[in-house]
């Protein structure tokens, strides 16, 4: 049995992982990464569009401050977020984007002087401040008041994944490719690290560690059709969930994006719509208007996902040997604003349908997109169950999302929760010694290995992949952007199954090294248990709050439902999780619930939201007239960072005049 | 549409270095081709349906990521954006990217190559200040540098040049053309306080530009059509007068 | 099939750069240069046999510095000095190149794997260019020692060196050597050193370049075998009318 002893053990190597293992790195802490895949190939470099920090260079995001991006974050979250996380986040953004400008970044500057742009499928033109120029730029993005989506081109991701790759190889810090966690070594109570098996050789390692963080990424790949890397299988939930102890939040809250490219489910812009593209039937109709007479093609992401659904559902999509699709039509757009404006789709198109989009209409339907759910923690990214467990970035619930993820924010989530949350990662690893107890330790690599063995010399005959497909069929039809009980029980009915069946697993391939079967066994098992998590937390929910729409509930109830579905697996052979639920304390919320602004307001009120709103106006008037929006924010809900990140940020400021001038801080 | 009902036939490299007795071998398949249908989904449909054991690598298999190169047909590319239908015969002959180290069948080592390479010629930014102040407001940059830096970063490691360059299968030392376009991204960038000098210590040699020959496999194959030609040249015009 | 695999490892020992690969770059390229520029002069001068015996003369006098000398035929002894300077020249290309040759059979085994796994036009006129460097190697001295030892130049007495002397042989071969080898460095050359971004505006004149090269040497060569197998030996010097 090899073992390898460190400090701060990350699994996943993306944005948030490695941010996690430089902060580490950087107190002098031992640190070790395990990664599927090499670091710079991870999943943070598909994030195109950029990550929300509020500079306010721009003059479109002129005026903006953390208030404004924490007030948009917890709308969009449907106030199912937790609004701390969502201040410690908005407070941290810019200083996340100001680091990374030291590590290699370049982002997209400001040039002073006219330009135009597109607003509302209009061209207008703006100014841009002298002062500004060469400062960080800000493009606009759904759901948010100012232009804030600060960016690189259209690789966002790709320049921040590669800055902070580099910074992690200047660091020296290790990153073992192509080796898959499988299983969590605890004791209850304190989580010790990892049982790892490596996909070249085999080899099965344990990883011992003070703290373990999890930073694998969302769950997507248990759906059908996903626009996530196919790496993002819900791995690291598992790992959680399957200790038994640990627990995941809001795993019902999934994303679904109108218009991935049918069949590889790749992302066409929301602009093809923005600009005037139109969605179309198998007949050529053009099917939204009939639906929503007001806004057709151009209702937010969540309503024009179910309304494609709901005709595609009636028969009226188009046939293909990857299921039903719909038509995405911007051929009346013409060529030449196709073939500037909307480059990117263009190439995606060429490449991947190998159609021309300014005379072919592009498939699409819609596609699962983001996982908000993820490994419960508290603030400090530790998980409440386990000691010594941390998450971070997608595959956690710190929970600043709730139940709906702003664009732009899921980027930004990646390197400011990686920044805060390495800290406390590394004063955790300051203040607790390194535990080995090499029985278990040995009882969990046993364990992992007995599995291996079953699957590999044992009677099973069930056949992985037929299992992983049928699970995301299940997910696909019942567990979708529309939800409602009947189906929700056949998802968890049908799940179970599965998971019965996945205990007699057998493989045609006997190799016990590289073997891509034996992978995808280890994996499914794995995968069919956070389904469950997700089908079962969904027919649970009896509302609807922001991407979880049930049709039997379409209420938002804040009055039953003001809460976090956290999810554990006390009983391995048990069929299903077992759920219980933490309650939103509304009489510590900064903005107490109220209209997200779309469709009608039908929501169901909590009866602590009155009480609430009348207590800030109390204290609000209780503060003096001088009383600067920082000392506002903090006497109605005061909220911590690490020591070294609580200065404020210092912002251009032109017109303002709650600012401070250019130069002081403000 | 695309073409529909058709038989392809893969003939797809296979060698598992690590099954003792194992030899290189090339092995045919047949798949029923499907309309819209990319390397990426017909090897997946193999895997599930005919060879369980064929080892080949996809992560995001939208053309980002750089982890499924392979030589498809002769040429060096991204196997997940490269569709059946651009091969008339419906023929498709699949090779593991030459000049990495083989994991098996079409899975070749890439990443560990790009992190060697990286320590070697220190391919991160060297800040001119070693900490800034993340409260204050940033150094501005012209926004037509960071428009050039990006266009250089575009690299996505997928190990294509290497494996297009007969230099590099020629002379294992060569850095190739991915450690030569990193190097011009830092050495454009203000920030970097390295000069022509470290540079030229690191790649003014014949491992480095003296040793390209300009045969342009790098540019031709990269798909992601980085400017090698003008880089490399660059680079070279600029080590040539260094210190000489 | 066997599996190679390279590792991105220097050879240098401590990383350091080398001035004199530095060097030895720029000396290739530059009498590259030099030598591809000289051959596209010589063989147009060569080709004005083409016009006619008359407008060969004129040009071998005006070459030779006719117009200097009293019995207005010129000084062979130049075309002496100058053929030394081009082989010097020459051997100067030749040493410096010899770096890229594969040294090792190992090497050679590598890029032929090379060239029959990947399809690449580039490469592939880069071996030629390899093939037919080799082949210089050896024709090119041949040809500029013949010049040394026998420096006349005339309608008649070049045609007597490629029929009579059958120096056509050596002539068939050197000339699409030369032509390959020349046009192909050319425009390598100019790539190299980012002279151009237009590469296939490039690429097309280096084609066109080498069919129309090919094309006034071989007939300037068939018309010296007509020109020779016409002469009456002893072969006397053509003397304009």
């Amino acid at each position: 049995m090899k073992l390898i002893y460190t400090d701060s053990l990350v699994v996943g190597a993306g944005l948030a992982g490695l941010r996690v293992a430089i902060a580490s790195k950087e107190r002098g802490l031992d640190t070790v990464v395990l990664s599927l895949i090499p670091a710079k190939r991870s999943h943070s470099a598909a994030a195109q569009g950029g990550m929300q920090a509020s500079l306010g260079n721009t003059v479109k995001g002129m005026g903006d401050d953390e208030d404004i991006h924490f007030q948009d974050t917890v709308k969009g979250s449907d106030w199912g977020c937790d609004q701390e996380i969502a201040r410690m986040f908005a407070h941290c953004a810019p200083k996340a984007v100001r680091e990374l400008t030291n590590w290699g970044v370049p982002w997209t500057r400001v040039t002073k002087g006219p330009r135009q742009v597109v607003v509302n499928a209009e061209k207008v033109t703006i100014e841009e401040a002298e002062e500004a120029h060469g400062l960080i730029n800000a493009r606009d993005f759904g759901g948010t008041k100012k232009w804030r989506t600060c960016y690189t081109a259209d690789g966002t991701g790709h320049s921040l994944l590669y800055a902070v790759d580099n910074k992690a190889i200047s660091l020296g810090i290790p990153v073992h490719e192509r080796v898959e966690a499988l299983s969590l070594i605890h004791d209850g109570k304190r989580c010790q690290g990892v049982v790892a098996r490596c996909l070249i050789t085999g080899e099965l390692r344990a990883y011992i560690a003070k703290s373990t963080t999890i930073a694998t990424g969302g769950y997507g790949r248990i759906y059908e059709v996903s626009t996530n890397a196919i790496i993002c299988e819900g791995i690291g939930q598992a790992l959680a969930l399957e200790t038994g102890v640990a627990k995941l939040g809001n795993m019902e809250a999934v994303q679904f994006h109108p218009t991935a490219i049918v069949p590889v489910g790749i992302l066409t812009t929301e602009g093809c719509r923005g600009d005037g593209g139109l969605l179309r039937d198998k007949d050529g109709h053009r099917f939204m208007p009939d639906y929503e007479p007001e806004k057709k093609e151009l209702a937010s992401r969540d309503v024009v996902s179910r309304r494609m659904t709901e005709h595609m559902r009636k028969g009226k999509g188009v046939d293909s040997p990857y299921g039903p699709h719909l038509w995405l039509d911007i051929t009346l757009l013409g060529r030449k604003h196709v073939e500037t404006n909307l480059r990117e789709v263009k190439e995606i198109c060429e490449s991947f349908l190998g159609i021309d989009p300014a005379k072919d209409w592009i498939p699409v339907r819609p596609t699962q997109h983001y996982s908000m759910g993820g490994i419960r923690t508290d603030k400090t990214g530790q998980n409440p169950q386990l000691k010594g467990l941390f998450s971070v970035g997608e595959a956690a619930c710190w929970d600043m999302h709730g139940f709906n993820r702003l664009g732009g924010n899921s980027l930004a989530e990646t390197v400011v929760g990686g920044m805060i949350i390495g800290k406390y990662v590394a004063d955790f690893c300051e203040e607790n010694s390194l535990e080995v107890n090499t029985g278990l330790i040995e009882s969990f690599v046993e364990k992992v290995r007995g599995e291996i063995d079953e699957l590999i010399e044992g009677e099973g005959s069930e056949n992985p992949f037929v299992l992983r497909k049928e699970m995301e069929r299940i997910m696909m039809a019942y567990v979708g952007i529309f939800r409602n009980g009947p189906e929700l029980e056949k998802a968890v009915s049908e799940l179970q199954a599965l998971l019965k069946r996945a205990k007699s697993l057998g493989l045609k391939c006997k190799k016990r090294h590289a073997n891509p079967e034996l992978v995808e066994a280890l994996r499914v098992k794995r995968m069919l248990k956070v389904a469950l998590t997700v089908a079962c937390g969904a027919a649970a929910r009896t509302e609807s709050r922001g991407a979880h729409a049930r049709e039997d509930f379409p209420q938002r109830n804040d009055k039953e439902w003001l809460n976090r579905t956290l999810a554990s697996w006390p009983d391995e052979n048990s069929l299903s999780p077992e759920l219980s639920y933490e309650q939103l304390d509304v009489m510590k919320m900064e903005l107490p619930p109220g209209y997200r602004g779309y469709g009608i307001n039908n929501a169901i009120a909590h009866p602590d939201t009155d009480k609430r709103e009348h207590e800030i106006t109390q204290i609000l008037s209780q503060l003096g007239d001088d009383a600067d929006r920082h000392q506002r924010q903090h006497a109605l809900m005061p909220f911590n960072v690490p020591e070294s990140l609580m200065a404020k940020n210092e912002r251009l400021n032109r017109t303002v005049s709650n600012e401070m001038p250019v130069g002081e801080q403000g | 549409m695309m073409s529909q009902g058709r038989t392809l036939t893969f003939n797809i490299f296979r060698y598992d270095p690590q099954q003792s007795g194992d030899k290189p071998k090339m092995v045919k398949y047949q798949i029923e081709e499907t309309p819209g249908m990319s390397v990426f989904i017909a090897l997946n449909q193999l895997r599930e349906q005919q060879d369980s054991s064929l080892q080949f690598d996809f992560v995001c298999r939208a053309g980002i990521c750089g982890s499924c190169a392979m030589v498809i047909n002769g040429f060096p590319t991204l196997a997940c954006r490269t569709l059946t239908s651009k091969y008339p015969k419906g023929e498709i002959t699949l090779m593991p990217l030459p000049g990495f180290e083989l994991i098996g069948d079409l899975s070749v080592n890439t990443g560990k190559f790009m992190r060697e390479l990286a320590e070697r010629l220190k391919l991160w930014l060297h800040p001119n200040l070693d900490d800034v102040d993340v409260h204050r407001l940033e150094a501005p940059m012209a926004p037509e540098e960071a428009a050039k830096l990006y266009e250089l970063e575009r690299c996505v490691e997928c190990g294509v040049c290497v494996s297009a360059c007969a230099t590099k299968q020629m002379r294992e030392t060569f850095v190739g053309a991915v450690g030569m376009m990193k190097l011009a991204r830092f050495e454009l960038d203000s920030r970097d306080q390295r000069g022509v000098e470290d540079f030229y210590h690191v790649i003014g040699n014949q491992d480095g530009v003296f040793g390209c020959m300009t045969l342009l496999g790098c540019q031709d194959n990269c798909p992601k059509d980085l400017p090698h030609m003008q880089q490399i040249a660059y680079l070279r015009r600029k080590m040539a007068v260094a210190l000489v | 099939m066997t599996i190679k695999t390279l590792l991105p490892a220097s050879s240098i020992p401590g990383l350091a750069g080398h001035p004199w690969s530095a060097r030895a770059d720029k000396i290739q390229s530059a009498t590259g240069l030099l030598l591809g520029c000289f051959l596209l002069a010589h063989l147009h001068f060569e080709s004005s046999i083409l016009l006619g015996k008359e407008a060969f003369y004129q040009v071998v006098q005006i070459l030779e510095g006719g117009m200097f000398s009293e019995s207005g035929h010129g000084f062979p002894v130049l075309t002496q000095i100058f053929s030394v300077f081009i082989l010097l020249v020459v051997i100067l290309h030749a040493a410096v190149a010899l770096r890229r040759f594969p040294a090792q059979l190992g090497q050679w085994r590598a890029l032929r794997r090379h060239m029959n796994g990947i399809n690449h036009k580039d490469t592939h006129a880069w071996f030629w260019q390899l093939v037919t460097g080799f082949i210089l190697f050896f024709l090119a001295p041949v040809h500029i020692f013949t010049m040394i030892t026998n420096p006349e130049i005339g309608p008649n007495l070049s045609a007597e060196r490629v029929y009579l002397d059958n120096a056509w042989l050596l002539y068939a071969l050197l000339l699409p050597a030369v032509v390959i080898h020349a046009m192909i460095g050319l425009y390598r050359v100019a790539i190299k050193w980012g002279l151009t971004a237009n590469r296939s505006g490039l690429r097309k004149v280096a084609k066109f370049m080498i069919i129309y090269l090919l094309t006034i040497g071989m007939l300037s060569l068939v018309s010296y075998l007509f020109i020779g197998a016409d002469l009456t030996i002893p072969v006397e010097p053509y003397i304009p009318h």
